[in-house]
């Protein structure tokens, strides 16, 4: 009656039930853990059933002739593995987790082979089982890894050198790619070593550029736009930033549902909100939460939109653009770049305090454009 | 092993039993499959059909699946050769599924898309969810008399027959709303407007819950829409808007005003409410609680529920009057919110005394260093039985 399946599950069924009336008597009574162990042990008792209920595993298995089984590089890479572990607790978290995942992909891999070398006499069908098991992960996982590697190169060489060389650069690399590749695609009769050396050679180029570039460090203006903080950095006045870039937008998540979209057109500032069939006046925003409105320049002057922030401390900019010492911090507003018409950028704010707090209304305006506000409520 | 054999079957009948009887339950609530709007109706309508499409096949695969399994277990014979490729049967059964799929996928999409609309809407409802309670916020629309915004929480009051709109939000974490009778779910993030429409067909109380896990007291983070007629629906947002009536003179209530404003006040808004020096209380929710709100008790009375709706106001008797209301009286029960003689003391004591105790939050001030000493729901505030009835009494003008 008790055959391989059976007694497997039966036993998995009789160590689940030990761990849960252990937990139960001392860790916790009636907590999560219970209950993910009542759940392991319903679904080991089904499984239990089912097995004896078909035979399902239970023929014994054939002596086989197991002498001649291949070398395995597992064992060595589980024990690489462990020492990342270690290291990890002794030096940084990140070798930690590295050493986990080594540690999983090793065993795993280790478990496959191991299995698969007892599946049948025949070495050959053992080979090609394990690699039905296990090449539809390893070939996609290799492949991330070198693209990861080659696409990481490739933008280090990129932030390396000069705009205009970078277009050059990357030209004659896509040109050199389609070439190479259309001749494969001509020519399949071409030797495989053939075609292998000159992708290795390739990708060598590119990790060597890479690692110059890496040497190297940003080209000049990059270098000193991050100095300058410019992509943090947002002015309410004149700009006075070399590195203004009107194209910053941020609102590639936001753009689909904000609080409210205010529009700038023929001198007039109204709001449209999904769900509101006119434009708006005013807007509720939610309090002490972060709420996105996009400013939309319909003007053929270059615009801004200021929201203010209310009496001191009743509000923050929920972006933490506003640097210390700003003068529109000290007025307590905040505010989009200014951009041309046409142009559209998001705006994320958190009111902390309702409205009724507040010694004057809150409000979105454009400078330079008078007589014309958006109330927010809050709340 | 006929022996283990009948056992397992006769388990396997058992919790189909229960599984059918528990579907059959009669005070259920939440049942999807009892739509009381246009919204949850479309969603029927699509539903049944395709339950009953994929019901068929599933069946036929399952016994497709049960049949290969006896017939072929294991009886000691060989394990018969294995062959690869099948061309006519392999695009066939490639063939059949795609095309079913396409059909459910050409309803469903259209259904999708009438779910989104937002073109008609009649009424717009502002929905901000966080640990563990939803606010309602009523923008200022004239045409259905709300000239001030309208703050409330736990029961969501529309209008009957109305297309209505939720513009959901979050606090904190992610929360989903879902009323199961008017329509399906949908989350509130944090940063982001996601929009919901509902549409009740009769008056009467519709409940529903988050379903989306948020924490400690997920399961207790429910709500209730409550729909009433056009007429009912603009005294309940006259009532809403109905100035603050301070407590009389040396009433009791008059002294649970003064002990509402020295503990509660820092985190719970009452709109008029002044202090002793004649300005107005403001609530700084935003530097006590770790979402940055906590509810606007300026009408708690006229709610039926507290505490993201996992208590009643109302005693059992009470609330079974006004849920149990046919559709022409509902109206007026509901109106007539919470008094004396109907107030479930017993649970708004127990919140008052110590709430972390009767409802799961990170309330305990020795553990507060991860959320920089601000509290994930109401903390234990220590009063004193008396100030408990001096508050009890003040909490029931507040309507
Ligand atoms: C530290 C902030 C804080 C203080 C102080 C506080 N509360 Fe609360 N209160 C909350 C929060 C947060 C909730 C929502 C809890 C939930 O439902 O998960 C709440 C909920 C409530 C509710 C239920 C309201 C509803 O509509 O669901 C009542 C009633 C209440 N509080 C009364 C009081 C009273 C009376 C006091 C003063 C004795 C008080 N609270 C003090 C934070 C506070
Ligand atoms: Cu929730």
């Amino acid at each position: 009656m008790f055959k391989v399946g059976s007694k497997l599950f039966l036993g998995l069924s009789g160590f689940a039930s030990f761990n849960l009336v252990a937990y139960i008597i001392f860790v916790e009574r009636l907590a999560i853990g219970g209950v993910a162990l009542s759940m392991v042990l319903a679904a080991l008792v089904g499984l239990t059933a089912i097995v004896m209920l078909i035979n399902e595993g239970d023929s014994e298995s054939q002596p086989r002739d197991n002498a001649l089984t291949g070398a395995s590089l597992w064992p060595l890479m589980t024990v690489v593995g462990l020492m990342l572990l270690v290291l990890g607790l002794v030096v940084a978290q990140i070798y930690f987790v590295l050493g986990i995942v080594v540690v999983l992909a090793a065993l795993a891999e280790w478990l496959v082979q191991a299995w698969s070398e007892s599946a049948s006499d025949d070495p050959a069908h053992n080979e090609s089982a394990r690699q039905r098991l296990l090449h539809p992960i390893e070939f996609p996982v290799i492949a991330t890894l070198g693209l990861g590697v080659v696409i990481f190169s490739f933008s280090r060489v990129m932030l390396a050198i000069s705009k205009s060389a970078g277009a050059v650069v990357f030209m004659v690399v896509a040109s050199l790619v389609l070439l190479a590749g259309s001749w494969f695609a001509l020519r399949p009769a071409l030797k495989g070593a053939l075609v292998s050396a000159i992708c290795v050679v390739g990708a060598v180029g590119i990790v060597a550029g890479g690692i110059a570039g890496a040497g190297v460090g940003l080209r000049t203006d990059l270098a000193e736009a991050a100095e300058e903080g410019h992509y943090l950095h947002r002015e309410c006045g004149v700009e006075k930033s070399k590195y203004f870039d009107k194209k910053a937008m941020k609102t590639l998540s936001l753009r689909s549902n904000v609080t409210a979209i205010i529009e700038l057109r023929n001198g007039r500032l109204s709001a449209v909100m999904v769900g509101f069939g006119e434009p708006q006046q005013r807007v509720t925003a939610s309090r002490a939460n972060p709420v996105t409105f996009i400013f939309r320049n319909f003007d053929e002057a270059e615009r801004r939109m200021v929201a203010s922030l209310g009496s001191a401390m009743a509000a923050g900019a929920a972006a933490p653009e506003t640097t210390e010492g700003d003068s529109h911090a000290e007025k307590n507003e905040t505010c989009t770049q200014l951009i041309p018409q046409g142009a559209e950028q998001a705006l994320t704010v958190k009111y902390d305090k309702p409205s009724v707090a507040q010694d004057a209304p809150l409000t979105l305006t454009v400078p330079g454009v008078a007589g014309q506000a958006i109330e927010v409520f809050v709340p | 092993m006929m022996k283990s054999r009948r056992l397992a079957l006769r388990a396997l009948a058992a919790t189909g039993a229960a599984a059918f009887l528990g579907s059959c339950a009669t005070n259920a609530p939440q049942d999807t499959w009892q739509p009381k709007g246009p919204n949850a109706k479309m969603i029927d309508d699509l539903q049944q059909p395709v339950f009953a499409v994929a019901g068929i096949i599933g069946i036929i695969v399952a016994a497709a699946v049960g049949f290969a399994i006896w017939r072929y277990k294991d009886r000691g014979q060989p394990i018969p050769e294995q062959t690869h490729g099948k061309p006519a049967l392999e695009i066939t059964l490639t063939v059949i599924p795609a095309l079913i799929l396409a059909v459910v996928g050409v309803f469903t999409f259209r259904v999708i898309f009438d779910l989104a609309r937002t073109d008609d809407t009649q009424l717009v409802i502002n929905v901000t969810g966080q640990q563990w309670w939803w606010e309602y916020d009523y923008p200022v629309q004239n045409e259905w008399g709300i000239t001030q915004p309208i703050i409330s929480s736990g029961q969501l009051v529309m209008p009957v027959g109305t297309k209505v709109l939720l513009r959901e939000t979050s606090r904190d974490v992610i929360h989903s709303y879902w009323i199961p009778a008017l329509n399906g779910k949908r989350d509130a993030v944090p940063g982001r407007v996601h929009t919901l429409r509902l549409e009740a067909d009769a008056p009467g109380i519709y409940a529903g819950q988050c379903t989306e896990f948020c924490g400690l007291s997920h399961a207790n983070m429910r709500m209730e829409a409550v729909a009433l007629s056009n007429e009912d629906f603009a005294k309940w947002v006259a009532g809403q808007q109905a100035a603050y009536q301070p407590p009389a003179e040396g009433t009791l209530a008059k002294e649970g005003e003064s002990v509402f404003l020295n503990q509660c006040v820092r985190c719970h808004q009452v709109e008029g409410l002044k202090r002793a020096d004649g300005t107005l209380a403001i609530a700084a929710p935003d530097e006590n609680v770790w979402s940055g709100a906590a509810p606007n008790l300026t009408k708690l009375m006229s709610r039926n529920t507290f505490a993201g709706a996992m208590f009643n106001l109302l005693r059992d008797a009470c609330r079974d009057d006004v849920w149990r209301a046919d559709s022409a009286e509902f109206g007026a029960k509901y109106l007539a919110g919470v008094d004396e003689t109907c107030l479930n003391v017993n649970d708004l004591r127990a919140w008052l005394r110590n709430a972390p105790e009767v409802k799961p939050m990170y309330a305990n001030p020795a553990l507060l260093a991860d959320t920089n000493g601000k509290y994930r729901g109401m903390p234990n505030l220590g009063l004193s039985e008396s100030d408990i009835d001096k508050l009890v009494a003040y909490l029931l003008t507040l309507k």
